[in-house]
């Protein structure tokens, strides 16, 4: 799967998962996904729970433990590399 | 239904006993409402409350390590469902499975039964591991 294919996909993902009042294309893709930062989402460890649900739902692909989620979950950019290199 | 706000009155406590126990965190646990506790207060349960008593009976669950209920706290509840008011009398249910684990946080699904075998509530809830000082 092309990364322009699964972007939109996981965008849909972070925005159903979490129930986020957002419209999906407007998440920018290196933007970070946790903490304060201009632009982010501004997503919790509560949220990560969630992600990690989610992610193994749609694409049947685990996350093993935190240190591999943080790095996972940085940006939409890092979530999709993750999925890439898990589905490949 | 009302909404009342939780009653922090010490012994805040529901859930009773571990009826049944299907692995780490899986299992059935019995919670009596009873006219005298100070989560009922005579009347029937908040709302909120039936996420307290599935995240007390997680927690139960949870290794049976009566430190780690201890440090063991509700963070969230989601997509909560009523199907009717439980009042003191009622002996309650609670199946509890494990929906997903990351970090300190487990999330929890729940289903709340009374005598009769009617269901009285669901729901999910996240529970986080404190850590020990």
């Amino acid at each position: 799967m092309s990364s322009e294919d699964l972007k939109p996909r996981v965008k849909e993902l972070i925005v159903r998962q979490l129930k986020l009042d957002v419209d999906p294309a407007s998440i920018k893709d290196d933007a970070p996904l946790f903490g304060d930062a201009d632009g982010g989402l501004g997503l919790d460890s509560i949220d990560a729970l969630e992600l990690v649900l989610g992610v193994e739902k749609e694409f049947g692909i685990k996350v093993q433990d935190e240190e591999v989620g943080v790095k996972a979950f940085a940006s939409v950019d890092a979530l999709c590399d993750f999925i890439r290199a898990k589905a490949a | 239904m009302t909404f009342q706000p939780l009653p922090h009155v010490f012994p805040f406590r529901f859930a009773d006993a571990v009826v049944a126990s299907a692995g780490r965190a899986e299992g059935r646990v019995r919670a009596a409402v009873t006219a005298g506790a100070q989560a009922s207060r005579g009347g029937p349960l908040a709302a909120t409350l039936y996420g307290e008593l599935i995240a007390q009976a997680a927690l139960l669950l949870e290794g049976g390590d009566a430190d780690l209920g201890r440090r063991g706290f509700l963070a969230g509840i989601s997509d909560l469902v009523v199907g009717r008011e439980a009042v003191p009398g009622d002996v309650l249910d609670v199946d509890v499975t494990v929906a997903g684990r990351f970090g300190d946080s487990v999330k929890f699904d729940g289903r709340i039964w009374d005598a009769s075998g009617a269901e009285v509530a669901r729901g999910s809830i996240v529970v986080r591991h404190g850590r020990a000082a």
